[in-house]
């Protein structure tokens, strides 16, 4: 055995999903961790999770309470969860009160009993929850207090690693006492919090240290759910993988507008259709990922704005293939609407969808939605946050179409979104045009990175079959203020049945 | 008692009080098995409730019982106490040993009900039926205590 082999930190699985990525590879054997937070941030829930997730009968998880939540109550909540398997309570999973011996005060007591029950137990995992109920109970002053507890933590740290258990202590800790002498000893530290802003409330977590890992630095934001908390990894950004096959072009399916884009999207780009409210934005980006399904490939449309049975009834109503495609696992709609969503956890939806299906086409309908079912907090980062989650997106390959609504004032001309379009390879504007009293329709594409594309405004009309596009609408001047004005003699081009 | 029920949680408190069963012979042989069945039980669930929980679900569990068995009336609980159920000669002078014993058994099938709506029957009847192989095991820890008191 090489000497790296024979010092190498094995890491177990945290039950958490998404923790074991933040955390460097998942928690290290034998490790001593804090896991510090308010009330109510899910510290037990994790604690649980972490159990259940490593657990055996012949190395036990050992749950020592404390004072606090009591145990029946506790136990009655946490079965409420999914992860929680009733037949390792007693034997795989094993709880004892310590209450008796912290009301007493004396802090040799607390530790022999944890000690007497390790030896006995030879737990691979030990829960101290809370441990801010022993540090606060002892000794009779604040200098006794803090002499105690240090000797406490360190002999308490010392013993569990000896007898080769992973060790977590709970704790309601505010920032400001990170000198307590547990933050010290700790070989890892877990910070949970939560925050409201505007009747939203956003959890984070934070991997404030782990010794022998390199953690995913930053706030990850988690949700509890039926199965426990969830993280999601804040996703630094991706390199792209524009690699030269994927130069290929993707028909949008929709009629006349390949044309305009030099044949079709470029496969792992990003492409964003603004336009007003009514303008066809759902109708395109549906025909794009209908063109995709009767290609043999796969897709994710992510929806913001409706529920996914309207959004996909209108759907269906001009392409039945959508229906039966979602039933034979090549389409997925995904709804995301909580209003405190973070982009990370949207990303990680979308993400696992993708490679669920092999997806190779994503719809995004609409930024504006999206923007909308972000936590306040979020929203104030939206241009960063969507450059992440398009550049982790578009580095796994996936072309991404994406929506957003643009207010439509016939006064000003204004085509897309200030603050998402630098994320773009491709823009394409709807807007509406009125032409002789009558109001018509109009795309123009205004950025093709890399391609050369048409410069002209096509009529389009939504039809029953989706949209299509026309001819150019020449012969006036701007048409950009959506009041064109003839030039000359109107050279207006017929539409294209 | 009956010999035989169709109730799991009877059926448990009863393998319970046979496992306090000890090699002594009386008249009042039952009902100190099922008393020491009860301290058995209060120590062991004190273990993983604590102490206080544990003393709560007992104290709920004598006052339903109570209401059926008037033999529960001079049991009192001590808790932190070794031996838990006070009371006992007092009962079975009143009540005989049959009938104190059948009260007792109420008590712990009681406690096994409340315990089951609390965390669920399954995890209820987990956590006991180690405690009741535990004891038929051969942990008899608080039975001297009891025959000293």
């Amino acid at each position: 055995m090489s000497k790296q082999q024979s010092t190498q930190i094995r890491s177990l699985p945290s039950g958490v999903p998404g923790l074991d990525l933040v955390l460097g590879g998942g928690l290290p054997e034998f490790s001593f961790n804090l896991v510090a937070g308010g009330p109510g941030s899910g510290k037990t829930i994790m604690a649980h999770q972490i159990m259940f997730a490593n657990a055996t009968v012949e190395r036990p998880a050992l749950y020592f309470t404390v004072l606090g939540e009591p145990t029946l109550k506790m136990l009655r909540y946490q079965r409420q969860f999914s992860y929680f398997n009733p037949d390792l309570a007693g034997s795989a999973i094993q709880f004892i009160n310590l209450s008796a011996e912290v009301l007493d005060g004396n802090l040799d007591e607390v530790l022999k009993r944890i000690v007497d029950e390790t030896e006995r137990a030879k737990p691979g995992i030990v829960v101290v929850d809370s441990f801010r109920t022993i540090g606060g109970r002892s000794g009779s002053s604040p200098r006794d207090d803090s002499f105690d507890l240090d000797g406490f933590v360190q002999r308490l740290a010392l013993h569990l690693t000896t007898w080769e258990a992973t060790s977590f202590l709970l704790g309601e800790y505010a920032e400001e006492e990170q000198r307590n002498p547990v933050f010290t000893v700790a070989d890892g530290i877990i910070w949970l919090s939560q925050a409201t802003d505007r009747n939203s409330v956003v959890r984070k977590l934070q991997v404030v240290k782990t010794r022998g890992r390199a953690p995913m630095p930053g706030l990850h934001t988690f949700r509890i759910t039926d199965d426990g908390l969830q993280v999601f990894p804040r996703i630094p950004e991706h390199k792209r993988l524009r690699h030269e096959q994927q130069r290929r072009r993707l028909s949008t399916g929709v009629p006349g507008l390949d044309d305009m884009i030099g044949g079709g999207i470029v496969a792992g780009d990003a492409v964003m259709l603004t336009g007003p409210a009514g303008s066809g934005k759902s109708t395109v980006a549906t025909q794009f990922i209908a063109e995709g399904l009767s290609k043999g490939e796969t897709g994710v449309i992510a929806v913001f704005e409706e529920y996914p049975e309207d959004y996909l009834a209108r759907a269906n109503a001009r392409d039945s293939k959508i229906g039966a495609m979602i039933k034979g696992g090549k389409l997925e709609v995904i709804y995301l609407r909580p209003l405190d969503l973070s982009v990370d956890e949207a990303l990680a939806a979308i993400l696992e969808a993708v490679k669920r299906l092999g997806a190779t086409r994503i719809v995004i309908d609409s930024l504006s939605g999206f923007e909308v079912a972000l936590a306040p907090t979020f929203r104030e980062d939206f241009r960063e946050s969507l450059y992440r989650l398009v550049g982790t997106l578009t580095a796994t390959g996936v072309t991404v179409f994406m929506t957003a609504e643009v207010p439509e004032g016939f006064a000003e001309a204004r085509y897309t979104s200030e603050k998402v379009s630098f994320i773009t390879d491709e823009i394409l504007v709807q807007r509406y045009v009125e032409v002789e009293g009558e109001l018509l329709r109009v795309i123009v594409v205004i950025k093709m990175r890399g391609s050369d594309h048409s410069h002209d405004f096509r009529l389009y009309e939504i039809t029953a079959n989706g949209v299509i596009v026309g001819s150019p609408l020449k012969g006036y001047d701007g048409i950009m203020t959506g009041v064109p004005t003839l030039r000359a003699k109107p050279i207006r081009a017929k539409r294209r049945k | 008692m009956e010999s035989m029920s169709q109730d799991p949680k009877r059926e448990i408190a009863r393998r319970l009080i046979d496992s306090r069963r000890q090699e002594r012979t009386g008249a009042d042989t039952t009902a100190r098995a099922a008393a020491s069945a009860c301290d058995h039980l209060y120590r062991d669930l004190s273990r993983w409730v604590g102490a206080d929980g544990c003393h709560a679900l007992f104290t709920r569990a004598l006052s339903q019982a109570r209401v059926e068995h008037p033999a529960l009336t001079p049991i009192q609980l001590r808790a932190r106490s070794e031996p838990y159920i006070d009371g006992l000669a007092a009962s079975i002078m009143a009540y005989g040993d049959a009938g104190t014993a059948e009260a007792l058994e109420s008590m712990l099938v009681r406690l096994l009900e409340l315990l089951g709506r609390l965390i669920g029957d399954d995890m209820a009847m987990k956590l006991v039926g180690r405690s009741v192989a535990a004891s038929e095991a051969g942990d008899k820890n608080s039975d001297s205590t009891r025959e000293r008191a």
